[in-house]
């Protein structure tokens, strides 16, 4: 008999039929309320075995639900060991929620069940409290998990054959934990008593029944999935071509200018430079009332605003554990924050390029096959791949650190090149900073100073390097005066000053101005070519006092006049100089009036439909992330506390 | 583990000196009647049911007021045994090693030899417990004797005899015939020391799953064994249904094992007290005899 073939298939039939009559059980019923037949009292024996429901689930939405934080928040996970971590995180999170509810549900549906006093009608109410309770779990967990992979299936993974495997993997865990909250409901009733008027077999659990409510549930998850469907377009993004405009264009981007104190030091004849970019065409861009830097200048880079491009704050909270981070913008993320920093779950970080959804203008210009150059500015760490040379904010860092490279220059080749002059190139920056002396400044005045001009200069002189300049499209960022500034009048340290101590201040800043105008012309200078055109993007800074930014066009191709623009503008508008097409979906037009109307002519705005979301790729990570020192110098500089 | 757990003993010979004093012999003229009743209620025999009742009131705090209601449980099962053997019924020539009571005795002494057990049991529980215990003892006894009990399940096997039945058939004629008595037998050992609900549950769980074990068993010996071993013919069921009919021998063997092991983590919160119970279901599953 043993040598049956069938045998298996037989006695597994029998199994589930004497299931059925209330003998063995299943292995998940035991689990379950394995963990609470010690109980003696009924609220501990419901709580014990819910508990033992939330670890199930725990088990089975953790992972699930990990995938799909993965696209809600960008950045937070950045490899496997990551998303290990925050699985394990949601894990404890759902199963702590799923125990509460699985109570919640076990005890109502007991509490149906028994309402009446003991009688003939016992078996029906049984069995309706009990279904009720598993019914109402199933379908809770159902449209979680439905809603859970419309909103996480990316365009890889939202195709028909996934969608469905996903729908049934959700149907699946669905019913599972129903029939455990069901049987729990019985267990709870027997253990109260009414064990002798139960009715025979476990409710959920029978084939037939399975097989009906499986067959239900995956529908209903099918209806819920295409209701709950938005109107997207999933086009991939289309090629960009560009047609040649034969201009150059370098992007000087500096923070912290006060457009008052800019114009009466121009007035003075004190700024060649300055005067130089400010006198063809210029455009005043109201600026950003929140005056983080990384949210204002994501915002001009991306040409988005900052819900679209993500970057909300420059200070975004890292995850004990995982190496990416957690957007903290919303009041509900910073209260999670302020509790998890008080049991050093998570901790302070910069935002990084992992969090940004939408694709700077170089990128744009760099997909698009330019050569593009970019140096300091917000959020570029790390590099994605194949964005053109990248000196990310951490670029600076790395080349003072040494060490391997982890995402900070891109591409990788530049960096031993980069690291060879880099004594020189202190040195160098150093020395102009040494030029920025105050007559009988105080410590704190200079040193202020001086901080912010070596910045400054070694950005500058990284942009001069002959590798990193001759591009299409280069691109500077520079923090010095914002850093000066916020220091020297926008610290506790600046409040209640004597006027002589603040004149002191307004004046060391005056200076700056001079330092970064000769800086910059030396810049200009070295960069002189054919068809170049430059554009001054400046920010206000971090100063409270509302005021506006500046978007102005230097070169041959500039038209002369003042206009209106927003920060929004200034992506579409580089893009558009260098004969790239402009994306519908951006949220400003290209500023063509800042250009001659010849060139316009010559070269009229041509237009895509979108340049789609950003292209990350994982970066090679051999070397060690310099997130603790890139905290300590934001601290040193006054960006974060 | 096929040969009885050593704890056997103990329980075996408190309750064989207790079902002395249930059915005492004649002290007048021999009578048939008292006779047929001592042959087969004294019987050696494994007294499972009975160990069973003995335990179950252990595990609920004291086994001291247990022996009545497990010589009560044991008549139960004797008359059971008398009536199942007659021509009438499965007409089986042996029991417990020697020839059955009707072969012994006759039929007509037979029958009355088990309706004086039945009515010894019901009179025992009411001699030797307190009103209210002995209305429950009495209870749970009628309950499973009754219409949901022995009476229907062997009115279901006799009229199924030579037919083809279902598996769900095949389980309510075990149910009634062996579960119901074993879980009385548990019911009634812990009402004997005062068991809460809860623990009546438990062991009525214990008790459901480890009668239908026994039975699979029974089958199982029907098939494999000898005469030598069981004490009753073999082969008896060659023409009935029976579990091994549904599952083969080594199905049988595994639906055995897994229920006494469910039987066992019905016993979980218990913990090392329910040790012994533990020890029954390991017995039950790999016994020979």
């Amino acid at each position: 008999m043993s040598d049956d073939p069938e045998r298996p298939d037989r006695v597994n039939a029998l199994r589930d039929q004497l299931r059925a009559l209330g003998y063995l059980d299943a292995r998940v019923d035991r689990f379950v309320l394995g963990g609470a037949v010690g109980s003696t009292r009924p609220i501990a024996f419901a709580f014990a075995a819910s508990l033992r429901i939330g670890i199930l689930a725990g088990v089975l939405l953790g992972p699930a639900a990990a995938i799909g934080l993965r696209s809600r928040a960008p950045g937070l996970i950045t490899s496997t060991a990551d998303a290990v971590v925050v699985a394990i995180y949601l894990a404890v999170f759902f199963g702590l929620a799923a125990t509460l509810v699985s109570a919640l549900a076990v005890w109502l549906g007991a509490e149906a069940a028994r309402k009446s006093h003991v009688g003939p009608d016992v078996p029906r109410r049984a069995r309706r409290g009990a279904l009720a309770a598993g019914v109402a779990v199933t379908l809770a967990c159902l449209a979680y998990l439905t809603l859970w992979w419309r909103a996480a299936a990316g365009p890889e993974q939202a195709t028909l054959a996934w969608s469905l495997a996903a729908l049934a993997v959700a149907a699946a865990i669905s019913l599972l934990l129903g029939h455990v909250v069901a049987v729990t409901v019985l267990a709870l009733l027997a253990r109260r008593g009414l064990g002798d008027w139960l009715p025979p077999g476990l409710p959920l659990s029978s084939p037939k029944t399975l097989i009906s409510l499986g067959v239900i549930a995956f529908t209903g998850a099918v209806v819920l999935l295409i209701v709950s469907a938005p109107a997207r377009d999933d086009s991939p993004p289309l090629p960009l071509t560009v047609v040649p405009t034969g201009l150059r264009t370098v992007v000087i981007a500096v923070d912290g200018v006060d457009v008052a104190t800019l114009e009466r030091l121009r007035a003075t004849g004190r700024l060649g430079a300055f005067n130089r970019l400010l006198g063809r065409s210029v455009a005043t861009m109201p600026s950003d009332p929140d005056r983080d830097p990384a949210r204002a200048w994501t915002t001009i880079a991306t040409g988005q605003p900052p819900e679209r491009h993500g970057i909300r704050a420059l200070e975004s909270r890292q995850v004990a554990g995982v190496g990416g981070r957690l957007r903290t913008e919303s009041r509900f993320w910073s209260a999670l924050a302020a509790a998890t920093d008080v049991l050093r779950l998570t901790r302070p970080a910069i935002a990084s390029g992992d969090e940004r959804l939408s694709p700077t203008f170089w990128e744009v210009a760099a997909r698009a096959g330019l050569r593009t150059a970019v140096i300091h500015w917000w959020a570029t760490w790390p590099v994605p791949q194949a964005a053109g040379i990248v000196l990310s904010d951490r670029a600076i860092l790395r080349l003072e650190h040494g060490g391997p490279l982890d995402g900070e220059i891109a591409p990788p080749e530049l960096y031993d090149a980069l690291r060879q002059a880099w004594p020189a190139r202190r040195e160098r920056a150093a020395a102009r900073a040494n030029l920025l002396a105050v007559p009988g400044p105080s410590e704190i005045v200079a040193s202020a100073l001086r901080r912010s001009a070596e910045l400054d200069a070694t950005i500058l002189d990284l942009a001069s390097d002959p590798a990193v300049s001759a591009s299409d499209l280069l691109v500077v960022y520079l923090p010095g005066l914002d850093i000066a500034q916020h220091t020297l009048l926008g610290s506790a340290d600046a409040s209640g000053l004597a006027p002589s101590a603040a004149s002191e201040r307004v004046t060391a800043l005056e200076r700056y101005y001079e330092f970064l105008d000769d800086a910059v012309g030396r810049l200009l200078e070295t960069s002189r070519s054919e068809g170049r055109v430059v554009m001054l993007v400046t920010q206000p800074g971090r100063l409270a006092a509302p005021s506006n930014g500046i978007l102005a066009l230097s070169g041959e191709a500039a038209g002369i006049g003042q206009l209106q623009a927003t920060v929004t503008t200034v992506a579409s508008t580089v893009l558009y100089s260098l004969g790239v097409p402009v994306a519908g979906d951006l949220a400003g037009p290209a500023a063509t009036q800042l250009f001659a109307p010849p060139f316009v002519v010559a070269h009229p705005v041509r237009d895509v439909a979108s340049y789609g979301p950003r292209r990350t790729a994982a970066r090679p990570g051999a070397g060690q992330p310099l997130d603790k020192e890139m905290i300590e110098r934001m601290r040193s500089l006054g960006y974060v506390r | 583990m096929s040969a009885l757990p050593s704890f056997f003993a103990l329980y075996q010979e408190a309750v064989g000196r207790a079902l002395e004093d249930l059915v005492p012999a004649s002290p007048g003229p021999a009578s048939p009647v008292i006779d047929a009743m001592r042959y087969t209620l004294l019987a050696p025999s494994k007294r499972v049911r009975a160990v069973l009742v003995m335990l179950a009131a252990e595990l609920c705090g004291t086994n001291a007021r247990a022996v009545p209601a497990a010589c009560a449980i044991e008549a139960v099962h004797a008359a059971s045994l008398m009536l199942d053997d007659l021509p009438s019924m499965d007409n089986a020539p042996l029991r417990r090693g020697r020839p059955s009571a009707h072969v012994a005795f006759g039929e007509a002494v037979t029958i009355l030899a088990a309706f004086g057990l039945l009515n010894s049991a019901y009179g025992h529980l009411v001699a030797r417990y307190d009103a209210a215990l002995a209305q429950r003892l009495a209870q749970v006894l009628s309950e499973a004797v009754g219409l949901d009990g022995l009476v229907a399940g062997q009115a279901e096997d006799v009229l199924a005899a030579d037919a083809e039945i279902n598996f769900d058939t095949l389980e309510r004629i075990h149910r009634r015939k062996t579960g119901v008595l074993f879980s009385a037998a548990a019911t009634a050992g812990a009402l004997t020391a005062g068991g809460s609900a809860e623990d009546v549950g438990a062991l009525k769980a214990y008790a459901k799953n480890l009668g239908l074990a026994f039975q699979i068993v029974d089958d199982l010996l029907d098939v494999t064994g000898t005469s030598a071993e069981t004490g009753k013919v073999t082969r008896a069921d060659a023409r009935r249904m029976t579990f091994v009919s549904f599952s083969g021998v080594d199905g049988a063997r595994e639906l055995a094992a897994e229920l006494c092991a469910t039987a066992t983590n019905a016993l979980a919160p218990f913990g090392r007290r329910a040790a012994r119970l533990k020890e029954l279901a390991e017995f039950v599953a790999a016994r020979r005899f």
